[in-house]
């Protein structure tokens, strides 16, 4: 019987040769009359070579990397962290600037925003107030000119109105002439012919 | 049918010598310092400054784990400076267990009491000395053996159970519980090794296609010892700085 | 039948000297040292993994202290199985 996972097997029999301290070594494989009594030792209870090794190699284990190993790894992470953490540092500085920065081309912005508003805000006042003059200049010109038509037209009516009374005083004077036959008052015809005329103007 | 020959127990425990003295458990010992301080002087070698690859990846990591895993769950930051005795022994433990599932290995290193025990002895040893150091004797030992919060009368029984806690069960059921761990899981291993091997090789041809059942069992169990050796380990750590921070700390 | 039975029984007898009977009695109570043993903690170890996935479902942000706690109580409960294993372990071949 091999043992696949035990040992180094050469062949079909167990080729584990045990430790020999007291002819254990024979023991696997005796003669069906001697039985397999002395075991070897208890399996359970250390062995003096194997924890001298395992000990010792600890220990040397132990003291190469307390003293040398473990300080220069853990050096260099430090390094590299305290590197990472000045990267970082620096990064977050970098962007407060860029915000900074940022900041300030927007308060520029609304000034120039605002500067920009001003003058069109002025330019508006400008041209309104201007248009305004304009407007209230034509206005006058308009008033001046109505104001003169219509001087114009009194003036007009009022002299159709002499020349009216002029013609209507003539006629009436002409008609009262032939009517009575006698030179009429002109003064008493005018009166008259003022009062009908006044009286249908009136109307 | 088929008969199953166990092997006697020190057939798969116990190694003749390479040399005077030497056997496997120490060749693992052994090899287990070199290969932890070759990690650990490829990682000391590398330029710090570069985003770790390689060698020094793995011992940056397993720096961080045992600060960040184990000493500031248990003993909190001023326990850093026990950084290199845990990682040591975390690495110690760790590479002793994994041969049991590496072929031409095939031995967990701690499934011999040696190891472990001497491991648990020198614990004990440390996390008084730390006690004493920190406490003085007699604080040490009244805050071990009164603890505080106890009614007087209490102590007739507290007493007894403390000092057996504290000083001998606490590095007894250390040692056992590695040593105990280790050994069930290389004990079954070889037991389905040896199933799958007898079956692939029964006489009756019935019989050998059912090897393959105790095969990826034991596939299983290997994979489940990758598991084991890792869990071991960090708790022997862990423990460790428990009793540590306990004995540095008693109000915690 | 009877005589059969006789023969059988003296036979065993025979066979069985006192080392052996020891060995056997052992043997046997080897399997219930690591049986009983193995009852506790398997409870408890269920009963303690249950109670933490439920502490770290509840409290995620919690996780790997109620871990690290877990792994401890696991580490203690599971002492006792493992004393129960070092018996059988004792019993049976030491």
């Amino acid at each position: 019987m091999a043992t696949a996972v035990v040992t180094l097997s050469g062949g079909s029999v167990v080729s584990v040769r045990l430790a020999s301290e007291k002819g254990v070594a024979a023991a696997p494989r005796a003669e069906e009359g001697a039985e397999p009594k002395d075991m070897g030792p208890n399996p359970i209870s250390p062995e003096l070579k194997e924890l001298a090794w395992g000990f010792g190699s600890f220990l040397v284990f132990l003291v190469i990397m307390r003293l040398f190993l473990v300080p220069k790894v853990r050096k260099g992470m430090a390094e590299r962290y305290d590197g990472i953490r000045a990267d970082l540092e620096g990064a977050d500085a970098a962007k407060a600037d860029a915000r900074a920065e940022v900041a300030k081309y927007e308060a520029a912005l609304v000034e120039v925003r605002a500067e920009v508003a001003k003058r069109v805000d002025a330019a508006r006042v400008t041209l309104d107030s201007e248009r305004g003059e304009a407007i209230a200049a034509a206005n006058r010109r308009i008033a001046a000119k109505k104001a003169e038509a219509e001087a114009a037209a009194v003036a007009e009516r009022a002299a159709a109105r002499d020349q009216i009374s002029a013609a209507v005083t003539s006629v009436t004077a002409t008609a009262t002439s032939i009517a009575v036959g006698k030179q009429a008052d002109n003064s008493v015809v005018t009166q008259a012919v003022a009062q009908a005329m006044q009286s249908t103007g009136a109307r | 049918m088929i008969a199953l020959e166990f092997p006697p127990i020190n057939a798969i425990l116990r190694w003749q010598d390479v040399a005077p003295s030497f056997n496997k458990i120490a060749i693992i010992a052994v090899l287990a310092t070199i290969i932890g301080c070759t990690i650990f002087a490829m990682a000391a070698r590398a330029d710090a400054r570069k985003a770790p690859r390689g060698a020094r990846n793995l011992a940056e990591t397993s720096v961080e784990f045992i600060e960040n895993g184990v000493i500031m769950q248990t003993m909190g930051r001023d326990g850093l400076g026990w950084t290199p005795f845990l990682l040591t022994l975390f690495l110690f433990i760790y590479l002793c267990n994994v041969p049991g599932i590496i072929p031409f290995f095939q031995m967990p290193a701690t499934a011999r009491m040696a190891i472990p025990g001497a491991l648990a002895l020198m614990v004990w040893v440390v996390y008084n000395g730390a006690g004493i150091k920190h406490q003085g004797f007699g604080g040490y030992f009244k805050s071990v053996l009164f603890p505080p919060g106890v009614p007087k009368a209490l102590y007739v029984l507290v007493t007894p159970i403390e000092f057996i806690s504290a000083i001998i069960v606490r590095p007894f059921s250390l040692a056992v519980r590695l040593f105990a761990n280790m050994l069930a899981g290389h004990i079954l291993l070889v037991t389905f090794a040896l199933l799958s091997e007898s079956l692939f090789q029964a006489k009756d041809k019935i019989l050998i296609p059912f090897g393959v059942l105790p095969m990826f069992m034991l596939i299983f169990l290997t994979g489940f010892e990758v598991l084991v050796a890792f869990l071991q380990a960090y708790i022997f750590t862990i423990l460790t700085a428990v009793y540590i921070g306990g004995a540095v700390h008693p109000e915690h | 039948m009877e005589a059969l039975a006789k023969i059988v029984a003296k036979a065993t007898e025979a066979a069985v000297d006192p080392a052996d009977a020891k060995n056997q009695a052992a043997a046997a109570s080897a399997g219930y040292a690591y049986g009983l043993a193995a009852i506790g903690p398997g409870i408890g170890i269920g009963y303690l993994v249950g109670k933490a996935v439920e502490a770290m479902a509840r409290q995620p942000e919690a996780a790997g202290m109620v871990r690290t706690t877990m792994f401890l109580g696991i580490a203690f409960t599971e002492a006792l199985a493992l004393i129960g294993f070092v018996v059988f372990i004792l019993l049976k071949f030491a």
